[in-house]
């Protein structure tokens, strides 16, 4: 009875601890009113799920991509354009963005996932650049002068605001909405073939794993989330241009996921917390002294990490004194034995 | 049980196997014998559908399962044990046998199939919760025969488990499948290059050279064959 409780009692404060750091998240701007700290935030959200979608492909599924700023890019595109040309529901463009990247990616990565090794990162470098360079020079895209979504009213239903309060929230909803649902992949069945392929893919293709359709899903799943966040992006800035596909910010989507543990679905969280404040922290502080420096200086930063926690932060934390006290004098956790003898009996 | 009959396979426009044709009973250990680079693991993969042959017939109970995919030759019941083992070796051990359920027929067995698995190797058990890439070569060999049993299989096939293996837990896996083949009737297509210890558990045997089928007969034909004495035991 008493390890009952133990069980239950650490999963309230499981509970209670992601309600405190939830209601912080949503209390800050009541508290924070300058717009350029609020910018942070919105781009923290963004970035970091644009790095969870990512993180299924490289993190799970072990297929490493440098091509998410273009699916991010023609998701933005694709709703952009349909809100501009046959002036939809910004809403019901997010949708449509989604579907059509879906159908590009499974269709162009279809034929690379027969091949094996380096192929799909190589093909997800010469989409990504194949890509912007057809939109520069298309004038249904706009060519290199982008595609700018019109100004107006504050409104909930054109997702259109001056403030930055209204981006904040949606933002946050979208990186839970969307950690939530890559948590959900994670522990399916889905994840668990991804995570078979990752490790050995003749040894799932052995246990009846059909590596080409799951890596195809995990690819699919992977776009339509970056091209969510293009539908974001481009409602936030209200202006695209092909620039927003070029190679450095397909790179930028990786980093959250390796600083932060690409092992874990709060990786890129974690990852985007630190090192996209960090950016823009040393970019507002020393790029007008010496331009440049912040570049550098956050190139050092990544080494450090890959040199001394290849794992990344998550990586290093769970084998950590800190761990250990969070979970003992914080959480109450009880041991792993006990957890499981009460699971085995039949829940909480 | 399973009779292939006239297998050609290859990769590419290279041929490899060439006319084979085995059968293997209920019940029964066949040991399919050869040397490295006889075409037994591309037999496996063509039989296993990982491989599509380019002609032939793969019967398995009356079904054809030629051109079939792996998953459907699995859920008739063809579960193989890979050559060099193929854990996914940062899981857990009980996550790599959960995987041997991945197909949606055998999954609501697993209970019982592990408590079995768990009989077999009872150390399994033991090293549950341990990274199956922790385990030495021996218990990773039963975790994949153990993630096969959890399979269901009819036909275990099981692909080179001598490989980097001490000789007395070669002894012990291959008493566990001479064991299942007795008891619970499954039969067992045993792909070996140590044809001692293949011939001492096997019922019957084939040996392959070159992609083909150069003998056959009983365990105790074979290992009095003059070739097979020669070629592969050094006598």
């Amino acid at each position: 009875m008493d390890k009952k409780k133990a069980v239950r009692d650490y999963h309230r404060n499981l509970a209670v601890t992601a309600g405190i750091i939830l209601l912080i998240f949503i209390a800050i701007p009541i508290f924070v009113k300058s717009p350029y700290i609020l910018n942070v935030f919105v781009l923290v959200f963004y970035m970091s799920t644009l790095s969870m979608a990512w993180n299924l492909l490289g993190g799970m599924t072990g297929q490493n991509s440098l091509g998410h700023a273009a699916y991010m890019g023609l998701g933005a595109y694709a709703s952009c354009l349909l809100v501009v040309r046959t002036g939809i529901n910004p809403w019901l463009s997010a949708v449509a963005g989604m579907v059509a990247v879906a159908v590009v990616a499974g269709v162009i990565f279809y034929p690379c996932f027969i091949l094996r090794g380096p192929y799909f990162t190589l093909v997800s470098i010469a989409f990504g650049e194949a890509i912007r360079q057809f939109i520069i020079n298309s004038e249904f895209f706009g060519r290199a002068s982008g595609v700018g979504l019109p100004y107006g009213k504050d409104s909930w239903i054109d997702f259109r605001f001056g403030s930055k309060v209204p981006y904040y929230y949606v933002g946050l909803a979208m990186m839970i909405l969307i950690y939530a649902f890559m948590k959900k992949i994670e522990r399916s069945k889905i994840g668990y073939a991804l995570k078979t392929i990752r490790e050995d893919e003749d040894a799932a293709a052995a246990i009846g794993i059909n590596p080409i359709k799951y890596k195809i899903m995990a690819v699919v799943i992977s776009a339509m989330v970056a091209a969510l966040v293009g539908f974001f992006y481009a409602s936030y800035i209200r202006y695209i241009d092909p620039e927003l596909m070029i190679q450095a910010k397909s790179t930028e989507a990786v980093l959250p996921a390796i600083v932060g543990g690409a092992a874990f679905v709060e990786g890129p969280i974690i990852g985007g917390l630190i090192m996209i404040p960090l950016s823009e922290f040393l970019r507002a502080t020393y790029s007008a002294i010496l331009p440049g420096i912040n570049m550098l200086m956050y190139a050092v930063v990544l080494l450090v990490v890959i040199r001394f926690r290849p794992a990344g932060i998550l990586g290093w934390y769970m084998n950590s004194r800190a761990k250990q006290f969070v979970d003992e004098r914080i959480l109450k956790k009880p041991s792993v034995e006990v957890i499981e003898e009460v699971e085995m009996a039949g829940g909480r | 049980m399973l009779k292939v009959s006239g297998l050609n396979a290859g990769y590419g426009s290279v041929n490899i196997l060439w006319d084979l044709e085995f059968e293997v009973k209920d019940g029964e250990i066949v040991a399919i014998l050869g040397s490295n680079g006889a075409g037994k693991t591309t037999m496996v993969r063509a039989v296993t559908g990982m491989l599509k042959p380019s002609s032939g017939s793969v019967q398995f109970n009356g079904d054809e399962l030629s051109g079939k995919n792996t998953r459907y030759i699995l859920d008739a019941g063809i579960v193989q044990v890979p050559e060099g083992r193929q854990l996914f070796t940062e899981m857990t051990v009980l996550e790599n046998l959960e995987m041997g359920a991945f197909n949606r027929k055998t999954k609501e067995h697993f209970r019982d199939n592990l408590k079995k698995a768990y009989g077999w190797f009872p150390r399994l058990e033991e090293r549950a919760k341990q990274a199956a890439g922790t385990l030495s070569g021996g218990e990773q060999q039963m975790v994949a025969v153990a993630r096969a049993l959890i399979g269901e299989p009819r036909l275990l096939i099981l692909d080179e488990p001598s490989l980097g293996l001490a000789p007395n837990i070669v002894d012990d896996i291959l008493k566990v499948a001479s064991d299942m083949a007795d008891h619970d009737g499954i039969s067992v297509l045993l792909v070996e290059q140590d044809i001692t210890k293949a011939l001492a558990c096997a019922d019957g045997g084939y040996v392959i050279e070159n992609g083909k089928i150069v003998l056959h007969g009983t365990a105790k034909e074979l290992s009095e064959n003059e070739h097979v004495k020669k070629a592969y035991l050094g006598i």
